[in-house]
């Protein structure tokens, strides 16, 4: 199904518009994507009870949030975030290592 | 010196050839001892004052392995001036206290002692560098497939579009796709007869995060491309069209505030020579069957797993937006927009042969403007579409009356506020004078009782 319009040029450079990112689609910030959000924040919980309750898997887990969220993360998201949920839960995982060098134990009760 | 010196200079001989004399020794002399401290203690009551002497030759004679290395932690003998059955006596009570215990609390082992203790340290970092891999190949082959859309699409774009790719800064920098994020790209084109711009949306599958692919293989999605058309002010009519597989035309007829204020009910699509799982919604009657024309048909009919959603309409402002209806004064901004979404099918293709098969529909795309804008409403059609847009504009009226109501009120409040300090400000006494009596006078006229005075004619 070829357009039969080919014959007349349908193209008019005068009645180009620029492109206005928050005109073209107002409406996307309700079905945005909120992943890398809720990622960010639960990485944080994660990384400060693995901090004040010495929770070795709390670290691990809040690192494993800061890589989802990196992964989600939008091009436009000011990569401060990012970096700061990262050094966040790195330090985490490290200060808990640090105090005590046990191995960790699993969240699930090990009999 | 007795028995204790001939026990221990046997233990010496032996123990040069024979590492468990000590074990054996200790069966012949008939006590039962379970580890070596015990040994230690007894011997230690039978020669108390000269053990020390034959303590240190013991310890040169005895080869000292590995495990015991720590031993002499758990023996009272290593603290000097210290007897653990030397009681004191507590002058004040003159009871018998026994000596407090003294002894080295356990320090946690060392690292670099025991490393496969540390099993679910491994398995986390394991899990960290296969999210990472998983997230390179993902993001890799996002872009191969956008980059690949781009330039199967790119030649029939030209044709249609002077400007294709614009990023919205000042000079545009990269002329193609922007990449809004691993899974989703858009693309910018203008410049065209009958439409003020078109946004293609390719929305991808969150390849790059391990998390959502495993999310995906529970509950199955597709790769999906929306191509949004701006059209001009009088380039289309008054109406609103939706013809969307079932599943999405229920969603989107909750969602869109335009469909839901004018489509009524969803009509399956058999009636009208659809495949079976598509539904239409429908303003006019009429429309439906003027866009459903036999070429229209024949695509949809062809490749009815590739379209997810058609959907026109001059009265769209998005999905409905959720602080409730009540607080808003004014009704939110309208579009005339053509909408589709197109599913990118890959199961049984290669990349390739999935993005070859979009070409006919972006020129579906191209065919319905042309069409919506030659396309101009029956006269009852038209009735019938100022009808309902006037019958919306009442309702949204009457529920936002009391939140317009307050708003004039603020407005009106902040006027009075304004004039009265611009007439403090003046220095003229009368003129203030005057305002104020007016104002006063004002304020009693509405303090006053309603109900009317009435004149009693003195007797």
């Amino acid at each position: 199904m070829h357009t039969s319009t080919h014959t007349n040029d349908v193209k008019r450079p005068d009645r180009e518009h620029r492109y206005k990112p928050q005109v073209a689609n107002p409406n996307s910030v309700a079905t945005e994507d909120l992943t890398p959000d809720y990622m960010n924040i639960l990485g944080m919980i994660f990384s400060m009870c693995g901090l004040m309750m010495r929770l070795k898997w709390c670290a691990w887990v809040a690192l494993y949030c800061s890589c989802i969220s990196f992964a989600n993360s939008r091009v436009n998201d000011e990569t401060k975030q990012i970096i700061s949920s990262f050094m966040l839960s790195i330090s985490a995982v490290v200060m808990s290592y640090l105090q005590n060098p046990q191995p960790m134990s699993p969240p699930w009760p090990t009999y | 010196r007795g028995g204790s010196q001939k026990r221990t200079s046997r233990l010496n001989v032996d123990t040069d050839n024979n590492e468990f004399a000590e074990f054996e020794e200790f069966e012949v002399d008939g006590d039962a001892p379970d580890d070596v401290n015990n040994v230690y203690v007894e011997t230690e009551e039978a020669g108390d004052e000269n053990y020390d002497i034959q303590d240190e030759e013991e310890e040169d004679a005895i080869v000292e392995d590995d495990e015991n290395e720590f031993e002499h932690f758990q023996d009272d003998e290593e603290f000097e001036g210290y007897d653990s059955d030397r009681t004191t006596v507590n002058r004040a009570e003159n009871k018998e206290v026994p000596e407090p215990r003294l002894n080295i609390t356990p320090v946690p082992v060392h690292f670099r002692s025991n490393w496969d203790s540390f099993y679910l340290e491994m398995l986390m970092i394991a899990g960290l560098v296969v999210y990472f891999i998983n997230f390179f190949s993902g993001k890799s082959k996002n872009s191969k497939m956008a980059n690949l859309w781009y330039s199967t699409h790119k030649t029939v774009l030209e044709d249609n579009f002077s400007l294709v790719g614009d990023d919205g800064k000042m000079e545009i920098e990269s002329r193609g796709l922007i990449k809004e994020s691993e899974h989703m790209y858009t693309l910018w084109c203008s410049g065209r007869t009958c439409c003020e711009g078109m946004l293609v949306e390719l929305k991808f599958l969150k390849r790059q995060d391990l998390v959502a692919v495993i999310a995906q293989m529970m509950k199955p999605s597709v790769d999906q491309i929306h191509i949004k058309v701006d059209m001009g002010k009088d380039d289309m009519d008054c109406f609103v069209f939706c013809v969307a597989a079932k599943k999405t035309a229920l969603r989107l007829s909750k969602d869109m505030t335009d469909l839901s204020l004018f489509c009524g009910e969803r009509k399956s699509g058999e009636k009208l020579g659809l495949p079976s799982n598509f539904s239409v919604m429908s303003e006019i009657g009429e429309v439906s069957l003027a866009i459903l024309d036999s070429k229209v048909m024949a695509i949809i009919n062809r490749y009815p797993e590739l379209i997810d959603y058609i959907h026109f309409s001059d009265q769209y402002s998005g999905p409905k937006q959720q602080e409730e209806q009540a607080s808003l004064t004014k009704l939110p901004p309208t579009k005339k927009v053509l909408l589709f979404g197109f599913n990118i099918q890959l199961k049984g293709r290669t990349v390739h042969e999935a993005i070859e098969q979009h070409k006919p529909l972006l020129n579906l795309v191209f065919y319905c403007m042309e069409k919506v804008r030659r396309y101009r409403l029956s006269k009852e059609g038209k009735n019938k579409a100022d009808k309902n847009r006037l019958k919306v504009e009442e309702a949204f009226l009457k529920t936002t009356h009391a939140a317009r109501a307050e708003a004039a009120a603020a407005r009106r409040e902040e006027k009075r506020r304004q004039e009265k300090e611009r007439i403090l400000q003046e220095d003229d006494p009368d003129k203030q004078r005057k305002w104020e009596e007016k104002e006063m006078k004002r304020q009693m006229k509405k303090k006053a009782p309603k109900m009317k005075q009435l004149k009693v004619k003195a007797l």
